[in-house]
């Protein structure tokens, strides 16, 4: 039946009134009187005819924002009258919608939200690789990202960067600066123009000028924010550098440790040089191009540069990837777990909320019945109820905002390399899912109550006069207590697992000691790899110097810092011939000085470790022994790369040291290669063994250097310890949030537990005062009501089991030296919820059995 | 929907609605001439309140409209009486007759108390 639309209606009340109007005048006529006569008196009797017509369309209106209003003061006045019961909502609320909204709003910066550039979507990053070698350098030479950029039809543009670390030295004391070289077109491919001054034109990079654009970060502190600071200097590597730009604090990237940018002042003969691999590629797509479009476009590139230069690019492939994707990385997966928890949350909330809501139906419903009589239909009423757990749940919103705005610092501190953690603020888009949660939350806590205590027959039955009737029996409210356990109980084993997990890696031995490792680096540029003999007389004499520096037991350098996961597996070559000739050898490749082994303490197992420098020796660990040797002696036998690279010839394998988890702790130790370099790269990780507190000699270190070298910094100064401690920050993070939400969640279910069982308490406190007055023990009134709590957490926690089981596969891949159906994890948290249930029920069972008979019974 | 109880003019209007159109389908001007002849005029009912009462049955479902042609050729709204509607006249005539039993008993109860 369909309402016809306003105009339609009014119309059809007028034929309608004026039918009767005119049937008035018949009537009348027909008795005699006069037509005007009969007219006038007619009109007179029907009455007012408009006022009618107003008071008839009234009936199809719905009054919304007037019956809203009426509902919204009511619903004020029921929270003023209860603000005990108002108090828990809004604070139950704001935990469920807090957290959540906490999570969300790291989801929705790191994962939702693009990149912080314009069209960043649109942002690539490329690489080469070689797809028939296992290990393979991603960084491209720079004439090849020049004909990438000539050759393609996909992008708008390509450019390329590196990094490095320089001192400058404008200053009283040499300060390390992170400089971004960059090729062409760097600004707009990011497509973020300088605030101030000018970005980098083709002149400056064809006749070679000494440019550079300043971060907000330098500008703010060494020029105080002046604009003046343009055409002021850097002093860096003794050059001068002329200040022609400054960045917007909101440009991050590349490297928001990146202090300046500039033009790459590279000779003409390395820029042709098709084997170099400095530059990270980044390219913006052109509107409406896929990514697979893309790929495809750089596949025949590529395949074009191959046949023209067959000896460096005919096994190179491109390839390309979303530049949000690569930024975010595996960090997804920990968020999506974490938000699927405090989603159980907000749901274990909304039923604790829902089960206090149905208890309180039985005070409310003699007001409910009374509004039946007055006419009320039952929409209005469920409205009316609805109303009042909305305005709850958007106080309790409010907080949760609150509670939300302070999750960037949690996560910041928790795990403070999260990728785009600083994207992390409170916006509108918050704002919004907020009070999405609070309007989904109130009808998922608030719809059932509301209909169930609009039920006609139970109102009806109490209209007819019925007072405190004896609910025996409350299955949905035990229902709902039973539902929070289980949820609960599976968040708790999820977070237990996780701990576990946290505790076993805190027992593992990494095979190194990390204790009492100072870690630094010193200032250098890549241009001094011009001259590789004289870089490593300078990394060896600043080894030697740190060796003799009072308190230091031992020093050396590495690529990589141990522990931490660092690079590729590549493949090598016994040239004496392998075991197993089919079998390819794969090995992580790691570049360490004389007194590594030493200063880490990883024993030497046979032969000799890297104890003369720039003799090309290599070390292997036992596991790369007992893989590729299977017990023969190798000593002496000699390793080769694959593919063979000019940089590192064969190499002696002279001595077998002891397995180290140098690729981090929850890594189980793989077959290592060792070759003994101090100095792969201008500034290799140097680790330093100190007899006392590391940070202690820290000061003393950075003198030596200066008094070495002048001119260089000592920066990135921290012990090895705090460096393993952040690299097991995501995990960190996802253990203590989800514990803490499990935590919360089993302070809820007992909270629901305590609750419900009060108020079965309450309503049957006559029964109970009569069981005492014929002379039942308090013990058994106390028996059968922890009885009646204790049977609810029971079902709830054999079903939180149940659902554990189901859902802790989700933590694979997360959890270490556990399996994700641990034994004993299981039963703890089962004993843990079950005494939690007990002494949460023990209390409202206990204040049953003091009820005194005569009094009750007295009261009725 | 229960029966407005505390409001007894106007569920009694209501009651008294269902059952003219229950006789069957007639306009507004037609019930309350019903009304008032079946009542020998003790009963009269106001404009004012038939038309917002049948609008509100309507609303409801209890009764449907519709427009068809009167005795005289003219067009007129008819209502007639809905299977829901049936259900609440059965069940407002049988509340009715409970409760004016229940008065006459009881007015019955205080004259004979008043002989003794």
């Amino acid at each position: 039946m369909s309402q016809p639309p306003k105009s339609d209606r009014d119309a059809q009340f007028d034929r309608e009134l004026r039918f009767h109007i005119d049937k008035l005048i018949e009537e009348k006529m027909a008795a005699g009187v006069p037509p005007d006569e009969a007219r006038r008196q007619a009109v007179l009797e029907f009455g007012g005819k408009a006022q009618l017509t107003e008071e008839l369309r009234d009936v199809y209106q719905v009054r919304i924002v007037e019956s809203a209003m009426r509902n919204l003061r009511s619903a004020l006045r029921f929270i003023r009258k209860s603000p005990s019961f108002s108090a828990t909502v809004i604070v139950t609320l704001a935990l469920g919608i807090g957290a959540n909204t906490a999570v969300f709003s790291a989801i929705d910066a790191i994962l939702l939200r693009p990149m912080p550039f314009p069209n960043g979507d649109q942002l690539m990053q490329l690489a080469q690789y070689n797809p028939k070698a296992k290990s393979s350098e991603p960084h491209v030479a720079p004439v090849r990202v020049e004909d990438w950029n000539r050759m393609n039809s996909t992008f708008q543009g390509m450019t390329g960067y590196f990094t490095q670390d320089v001192s400058e030295t404008s200053g009283d004391i040499p300060e390390k600066l992170t400089q971004g070289l960059v090729a062409p077109r760097f600004f707009s491919v990011w497509g973020i123009p300088p605030a101030l001054g000018r970005g980098f034109v083709l002149d400056d990079y064809l006749a070679g000028r000494n440019v550079v654009v300043l971060s907000d970060r330098l500008w703010r502190r060494r020029f105080a924010a002046n604009p003046n600071a343009i055409g002021r200097t850097l002093r860096v590597e003794g050059f001068t550098f002329s200040i022609v730009g400054v960045m917007p604090a909101s440009f991050l990237f590349p490297d928001r440790t990146v202090d300046f940018w500039s033009p790459v002042l590279l000779n003409p003969q390395i820029n042709q040089f098709r084997e170099a691999t400095w530059y990270t590629v980044i390219g913006r797509l052109k509107p409406g191009v896929t990514l697979a479009q893309a790929r495809a476009d750089l596949a025949t590139v590529q395949s074009q540069l191959g046949k023209a230069y067959p000896k460096t690019d005919a096994a190179l492939a491109v390839r390309i990837e979303p530049l949000k994707q690569l930024t975010v990385g595996g960090v997804g997966r920990s968020l999506w777990i974490l938000f699927g928890a405090v989603s159980v949350l907000l749901l274990i909330a909304c039923t604790n909320i829902a089960a206090l809501l149905l208890a309180r139906t039985a005070d409310r419903q003699r007001e409910i019945a009374i509004r039946y009589s007055l006419g009320a239909a039952r929409l209005s009423i469920v409205a009316q109820l609805l109303t009042e757990v909305l305005v709850l749940a958007l106080a309790g919103s409010a907080v949760a905002l609150a509670l939300a705005g302070g999750a960037s610092t949690a996560f910041r501190a928790l795990a403070k390399d999260l990728p785009r953690v600083d994207e992390i603020v409170l916006n509108g888009r918050l704002l919004a899912y907020t009070v999405i949660c609070a309007v989904l939350t109130t009808l998922l806590c608030g719809l059932y109550p509301a209909l169930r205590a609009t039920r006609r027959n139970l109102a009806g039955s109490l209209a007819q006069g019925s007072r405190t009737q004896v609910s025996g029996r409350n299955p949905v409210q035990w229902l709902l207590v039973g539902v929070q356990v289980a949820l609960a109980v599976t968040l708790l084993i999820g977070a237990g697992l996780l701990l576990r997990s946290f505790q076993a890696l805190g027992r593992v031995s990494p095979g190194f000691d990390a204790d009492h490792v100072l870690t630094f680096r010193i200032s250098a540029n890549w241009g001094e790899t011009g001259n590789l003999n004289r870089m490593q007389q300078r990394v060896d004499r600043e080894l030697d110097t740190l060796r003799h520096v009072p308190g230091v037991e031992a020093a050396a350098t590495s690529l990589a810092l141990p522990g931490l996961l660092w690079g590729l597996p590549g493949e090598f070559r016994i040239v004496e011939g392998a075991a197993d000739p089919n079998r390819k050898i794969i090995a992580m490749p790691r570049l360490v000085s004389a007194g590594y082994f030493e200063t880490m303490r990883i024993p030497v197992l046979a032969g000799a470790a890297c104890s003369v420098d720039r003799s090309g020796g290599v070390v292997v660990n036992r596991r790369f022994a007992d893989v590729y040797f299977a017990g023969r002696t190798f000593l002496g036998n000699h390793l080769a790369t694959v593919p063979a690279n000019p940089y590192s010839p064969p190499a002696e394998i002279r001595g077998i040291v002891a397995d180290a988890r140098e690729e981090g702790l929850q890594r189980e130790p793989e077959p290592t290669v060792y070759t003994c370099y101090s100095a792969p790269v201008p500034s290799p990780a140097i680790v330093v063994r100190t007899h006392g507190e590391p940070m202690a000699i820290a000061e003393t270190i950075r003198r030596k250097i200066h008094e070495l070298e002048p001119a260089r910094s000592v920066y990135d100064v921290s012990p090895l310890e705090e460096h393993l401690h952040d690299a097991l920050g995501e995990h960190r993070m996802r253990t203590i949030l989800l514990t803490f939400f499990a935590l919360t969640a089993v302070s809820l279910a007992c909270v629901g537990l305590y609750g419900t069982l009060s108020y079965v308490v309450s309503l049957r406190r006559r029964e109970v005062g009569l069981r005492l007055a014929i002379g039942a023990l308090p013990g058994q009134i106390v028996n059968s009501f922890l009885w009646e709590g204790l049977r609810a957490s029971l079902l709830g926690c054999a079903a939180g089991l149940a659902l554990a089981a189901l859902f802790t596969r989700l933590l694979s891949g997360m959890l270490y030296g556990v399996t994700a159906l641990d034994a004993a994890t299981f039963c703890a948290v089962a004993l843990l919820m079950l005494l939690t249930g007990i002494v949460s029920a023990l209390v409202p069972a206990a204040k049953a059995a003091r009820v005194e008979p005569m009094q009750v019974l007295r009261e009725e | 929907m229960p029966p407005e109880k505390s409001d007894l003019l106007q569920g009694t209007l209501d009651m008294l609605i269902l059952k003219i159109v229950a006789l069957g389908p007639v306009h507004g001007y037609g019930i309350s001439q019903r009304i008032r002849q079946i009542s020998k005029d003790v009963l009269q009912v106001q404009q004012g309140s038939l038309y917002p009462a049948l609008h509100r049955l309507e609303k409801r479902g209890w009764l449907k409209a519709e427009w068809g042609e009167s005795d005289n050729g003219r067009e007129a709204k008819f209502y007639g009486l809905s299977p829901k509607g049936r259900k609440q006249l059965a069940e407002e005539e049988s509340n009715w007759q409970r409760l004016a039993g229940a008065v006459s008993e009881i007015l019955r109860a205080r004259s004979t108390e008043a002989e003794s």
